[in-house]
């Protein structure tokens, strides 16, 4: 039982543990530095001498608290789009890398269903999810209570729960990318740049009369922002990021099962 | 049932051939050589019988087991052990750890046993191996779960000479336990050590089936002769004899007489009594009947025109 999913958690372990350490280095050092930086720039004045919707893509006005300074400088971006693309990226290597080595062929010549190899292979996806997610919660957590300017403790829960849901769509849609393009680096490149571009679309429509079309956007759904400055919990959102997950994947293997492996 | 079946098996890559109609039935307990030069289609029969791929047109079974009925061909995959030409692995994981993954995957019964027959170094990870030990890891994991049928693509590349031989050797003792094996080779000396029976795919079809035995007796014998006399042009156009040369006349120059000798060579798939006859009409010398040479006669199924091809493609060189 599930010997793919902890081969290849065993594989990454090293790649996911040090991903984790630096994210949560990262986010200590953005909240030992936010109360000094938060005191000493007015960033509210600040805010105001930018394009309005400069700060209204950005959230820029929330700049100026504890919650809202790590929303925007650790969550909004690099934890949103620099871990979202980077799982969709794992995930878009995983089985093209596999086809491309022809690794693959040792694989499915055992008595293992493609479509078990591909979930098992995602399953291993929660490994570099949970270990960054509990490394980066512990680091603000502690870093916040450190300089005296905690976060709520059940909002930091929850911006750290409901981005599972987000980071296994992101991880679903690399799954897709990955049996579908016609080779590793082409899947990787789909699957990072699809998280990256859906985020731009998302940031251009929202500012603009064509807001459904960021609806394709997985940020959507997921708001840490809201979550960290009032307190906000998307459920719906995270419900919405499950189903596409569900579908993607659902895709994923049926493609998987019927195409030639070469 | 047969272990491997195939009924007008075709593979094409949108307008690429592949295999077409390819029918064969591999025996249980049957030793199976696949020959062809490269690009014939081997690995292409052997990647649609594993079901990589789905075949364009007819169908194969394997063990029983349709090879477009996916959960059938999974089940019936626990008795089948695959050992691929150039087999991938991840590069970073130790060999113990593949071994590991793998008995997990099809069951291990016998790795401790095939590990002192084929001794990869298990604690470096793969990607510091060399071929032959990369070739070696996978012979392990093709045989660790004691499969009933192999299905081989040309298992001795990487091998050195020495782990060659055992692993035919190993091949043959399995043959006597009842294992059955599809091997595809490009090497016929290798295939003829181990196989009951060739068959032999040339541009996708497959051109001959026959046992060894029977392909060397229709390939004839390699005749020469020394004469003594000069023959005539057309004095060995026997019925079965093939690419008769006469060879120029060599004089010696000693003692009382001058003396002269021509050889002539042929391949000969007649029998011996019409052969013997015309032979002595002549001045015999020397008479030697061999067994024609394994590669010539595989040569003549599937490319009778290498030596055309590397004369042609020389003599462009030099006017180059």
């Amino acid at each position: 039982m599930l010997e793919t999913a902890r081969y290849e958690v065993e594989k990454r372990l090293l790649g996911s543990l040090a991903l984790a350490g630096g994210l949560a280095a990262f986010a200590a050092m953005m909240a030992l530095l936010a109360p000094g930086l938060l005191g000493e720039v007015d960033m509210a004045a600040l805010a105001e001498q930018l394009p309005p919707a400069f700060v209204a893509a950005f959230d820029l006005e929330q700049m100026g608290t504890m919650e809202g300074f790590l929303a925007i400088e650790l969550y909004q971006f690099l934890w949103l789009i620099g871990l979202g693309a980077y799982v969709a990226y794992v995930a878009g290597g995983a089985i093209a890398g596999d086809v491309e080595t022809g690794r693959i062929d040792t694989l499915l010549a055992a008595p293992i269903s493609r479509e078990r190899l591909l979930a098992e292979n995602y399953l291993a996806l929660l490994s570099p999810i949970l270990l960054a997610n509990a490394a980066v919660f512990v680091a603000v957590f502690a870093a916040t209570r450190f300089v005296g300017e905690p976060i709520a403790a059940a909002d930091l829960v929850a911006v750290h729960t409901l981005s599972v849901p987000y980071f296994l769509c992101c991880g679903a849609f690399g799954t897709l990318a990955s049996v579908t393009a016609p080779g590793r680096l082409v899947a990787e490149g789909v699957a990072a740049g699809g998280i990256v571009g859906t985020f731009l679309l998302e940031t251009i429509a929202r500012s603009s009369d064509l807001g459904w079309l960021g609806a394709v956007a997985p940020m959507r759904y997921y708001d840490p922002t809201a979550i960290l400055t009032a307190s906000e919990y998307d459920l719906a959102g995270a419900g919405i990021l499950l189903v596409a997950a569900a579908v993607l994947l659902a895709a994923s293997a049926a493609w998987f099962r019927e195409v030639d492996i070469s | 049932m047969p272990a491997i079946w195939t009924d007008d098996l075709t593979k094409y890559y949108g307008d690429v051939r592949g295999i077409e109609d390819l029918s064969l039935s591999v025996e249980e307990g049957e030793v199976f050589g696949f020959l062809g030069p490269n690009g014939a289609g081997k690995t292409t029969a052997i990647r649609t019988l594993l079901g990589f791929q789905s075949p364009t047109r007819g169908s194969a079974t394997v063990l029983g087991a349709d090879v477009e009925d996916t959960d059938a061909l999974r089940e019936a995959r626990t008795r089948v052990g695959y050992l691929p030409s150039e087999p991938g692995f991840d590069e970073r994981v130790t060999g113990r750890r593949l071994l590991e993954y793998h008995g997990a995957l099809r069951g291990d019964t016998r790795s401790d046993e095939l590990l002192e027959l084929f001794d990869p170094p298990l604690s470096r990870p793969v990607g510091d191996y060399s071929r032959g030990n990369r070739q070696m890891l996978a012979i392990v994991l093709a045989f660790m779960h004691d499969p009933d049928l192999l299905i081989m693509d040309e298992p001795t590349s990487g091998l050195d000479p020495l782990k060659q031989e055992r692993f035919l050797e190993f091949v043959r003792t399995e043959r006597e336990r009842g294992t059955t094996f599809f091997f595809s080779s490009h090497v016929l000396s290798e295939v003829r050590k181990v196989c009951d029976r060739v068959g032999i795919i040339r541009e996708g079809h497959l051109v001959e089936v026959s046992t060894i035995d029977s392909l060397l007796d229709r390939s004839g014998k390699q005749v020469r002769v020394t004469l003594g006399d000069s023959p005539d042009e057309g004095a060995f156009d026997l019925p079965g004899a093939h690419d008769v040369t006469v060879g120029g006349r060599t004089e010696h120059e000693g003692g009382d007489h001058a003396d002269g000798v021509t050889t002539v060579t042929f391949t000969y798939t007649g029998g011996y009594e019409p052969l013997l006859r015309a032979l002595l009409e002549h001045d015999l010398r020397d008479l030697s009947i061999e067994e024609a040479p394994l590669e010539d006669v595989f040569m003549r199924f599937y490319d009778a025109d290498a030596e055309e091809t590397v004369e042609r493609v020389e003599a462009e060189a030099e006017d180059a």
